[in-house]
Formats: structure tokens, C-alpha cells, sequence
């Protein structure tokens, strides 16, 4: 999910996330997402996510391991609030906009510009961390004929996110430069204005370091109404993301 | 038979979160890096300082404030202690830099300035 903790102007974050998926009938799709970010100005910074997908699913979606892209995403985001409370506690929160590109193939993704505007809040108090976000999804064209997400059809949708994580090392933080252990533990929902949803329960593991941090985790979907696309049955993700 | 969302509903109710989340956390807006109180004077000289910092809430908060503090003529050797928000600086060669400047830095990498303390030698 989202986030309101923009990098510093002059500042390039890598970030590399894998996620494999397995829906009903041992089908299965692996995601690898290349996202870089960069600071352009104090409260100003832009992103972009392009996803390559591995497909073993039923035919006629993408099987027999078959590779192809995903659409790429370019993001403008905007901190209008960074209030500082003592040394640790702080609450921001940044606006969003931007578009998805059609740069899919494969049958791996739509091919519209659809264009994105959210929102999001990052809240830490002493070793817990709250966020929340809305993002809305603005679909152009006319979706994917063999959808595999729910974002994947002709409706516009609203993706919402609450997020929550838990320091459980260092109980304290003082002069070493050591990696900081939370468990983290997310919501994520996807409702399209055709009425279909995905609700996921998404624990994980984040450890962050003064130049890198390393992200596990799971999806469980705990809510879902679809139309055609595969039932998701789990997802496990692992990511790394990097400070230059 | 699925219940339908027209774009308005479902945007709306996108935009109702997002105004909540605005108004529930918007009490003031980005902070003023030069509005910050400051104890020290203008220009700091050839010293060991102490900043005193809020917000620095994760360690990438560490390589964020040393990259951008090192931007700064006459800064070296910054040390983050995060759990006091204190973050101690050498500055040399005479280069004198305002505090407006080390307020910037710290603005910049994401945080607020409180205050400078020291300029021993």
C-alpha cells in the first residue's frame, strides 16, 4: 500500500517486490515489480511501477509460463502535511495522482490510460505505525476480455488500505545503526463500481535498516465478489527495497 | 446478482476516506523549515553542535538526515541518536553555514528542526 513517507529530494529508491499468486485449480501467476521513486523537491516526488508476470493459468488466460508485461504506473505524489510531534512521533500525509499505462502484453494487463488520484495518511506513534489510503481508478477503456484481478474489467474501482505496524526491535532506538524488526499487518480492498470486491488480509514481516529494507508476507482473501476472474486462494510476496 | 456501485458512489465514498483522513490528521500545514525556534545564532562557526530533531521515526531516517546535512559546506561527522531526536554535527573550515540552511537539510530529508545547541570548538 501507499505510503506518505516521500524520499528526500535527490533521492532514488529502488524497489523490487515478487508476488506469487495461486488461485483455485493449481493455477498460478508470479508478479515482479520494478519501482523506482525519486525526490524532486521537499514535499515532491514521482514514481514509477512496471510489473512482469509469469502466467501457469487455464487457458485462455496466460498459461504454460508464459511471460509478458504488466501496466506501468506513473505516480505524482504531494506531502501537504508533515507534523513532527517529538523525536519519533509524526504524522504526514500526501495526495496522489497519476496514470496507469497501457504498456501490457500477453494478455497480462488492459490497454487504456487510466488515470489515478488517492490519498494517503502515515501516522507513528512510538513503535506503532498507521496508514491509510484511498485510490481511485479512473478505467478508459474496456478492460481485459479474460480478467485475472478484480481491477482487471471495464469499471472504475476504488482501492482502500489500512495498515498497521508493530516495532518489535529495538524496544527502543539509541545511537547503533541497527535494523528495525516490525510486524506489519494490512487490509486491502478493491470495490469496482460493477459491485464486484476482493477484501485481503495481508500479515507480513518488514525489516528496515538505514539503507535497505526487506519486506514478507502474505494475502489471505477474507471477502470476495468476482466476475470471471480466477479465485485467489493466497499470495506471498517478498520485496527489497534500497536507499541510494 | 452482484449489487452495482454507479462511478459517483464509489467515488464518492473514495473521496469521503480520503477527506477524513485530510481532516482528521490536517491540524497545520507543511512546516516552515525557517519557522522552527532557534537558540543559536545566525550563522553557526567552526563547532560540535547537537540539532535537535522530530519526526525521525525509522532508520532510513538516519541515511536521509547524514545525505542531506552532507550537502552542507563545513558539515561533517553527522551521528543520529534517534531516541532522543538528537542529531550531533562537526562543523569546520570556517564555512560558517546559517542555521536557515541546516533547517533546510533537515526539512529536506523529511523532519523538523527544534533547535541547535553547542558551538564548541
Amino acid at each position: 500500500m501507499p505510503s506518505a513517507t516521500s524520499p528526500s529530494p535527490g533521492v532514488l529508491i529502488p524497489r523490487v517486490q515478487a508476488r506469487a499468486y495461486f488461485f483455485d485449480g493449481g493455477q498460478a501467476l508470479l508478479e515482479e515489480a520494478v519501482r523506482l521513486e525519486y525526490g524532486i523537491a521537499r514535499d515532491l516526488s514521482v514514481s514509477a511501477e512496471l510489473p512482469l508476470y509469469q502466467g501457469s493459468l487455464d487457458a485462455p488466460r496466460p498459461s504454460d509460463g508464459k511471460f509478458g508485461l504488466g501496466d506501468m504506473s506513473l505516480l505524482v505524489e504531494l506531502r501537504i502535511l508533515r507534523e513532527d510531534l517529538n523525536a519519533v512521533d509524526t504524522v504526514r500525509v500526501a495526495l496522489f495522482g497519476g496514470a496507469e499505462l497501457p504498456t501490457g502484453t500477453a494478455g497480462f494487463a488492459g490497454d487504456s490510460v487510466n488515470p489515478v488520484a488517492g490519498a494517503v495518511v502515515s501516522t507513528i506513534l512510538g513503535r506503532n505505525g498507521f496508514d491509510a489510503a484511498a485510490r481511485y481508478t479512473f478505467v478508459t477503456g474496456d478492460g481485459m476480455t479474460n480478467p485475472i484481478f478484480v481491477s482487471d474489467t471495464a469499471d472504475d474501482f476504488a482501492s482502500l488500505d489500512l495498515g498497521y505496524a508493530f516495532r518489535l526491535y529495538p524496544d527502543a532506538y539509541g545511537e547503533e545503526r541497527e535494523a528495525a524488526w516490525y510486524a506489519t499487518l494490512e487490509l486491502n480492498s478493491t470495490f469496482t463500481v460493477g459491485g464486484e470486491r476482493e477484501v485481503l488480509l495481508s500479515p507480513g514481516l518488514l525489516i528496515e535498516a538505514p539503507r535497505f529494507a526487506v519486506e514478507l508476507g502474505l494475502q489471505i482473501p477474507v471477502s470476495s465478489r468476482l466476475d470471471g476472474q480466477p479465485d485467489l486462494r493466497l499470495a506471498a510476496i517478498a520485496g527489497l527495497r534500497l536507499l541510494f | 446478482m452482484n449489487p452495482r456501485f454507479t462511478r459517483a458512489q464509489l467515488c464518492a465514498a473514495a473521496m469521503t476516506v480520503a477527506t477524513a483522513i485530510l481532516c482528521g490528521c490536517a491540524s497545520t500545514p507543511t512546516t516552515d523549515a525557517n519557522a522552527t525556534p532557534l537558540s543559536s545564532p545566525a550563522a553557526l562557526p567552526d563547532g560540535h553542535y547537537t540539532l535537535v530533531v522530530n519526526g525521525m521515526s525509522c532508520p532510513k531516517c538516519i541515511s536521509n538526515v547524514e545525505m542531506q546535512l552532507t550537502r552542507i559546506g563545513g558539515v561533517t561527522h553527522p551521528l543520529v541518536d534517534m531516541e532522543n531526536g538528537f542529531v550531533t554535527i562537526d562543523i569546520v573550515g570556517g564555512k560558517t553555514p546559517s542555521r536557515e540552511s541546516i533547517a533546510g537539510a533537515i526539512a529536506d530529508a523529511g523532519f523538523t528542526l527544534v533547535d541547535v545547541r553547542g558551538g564548541v570548538e
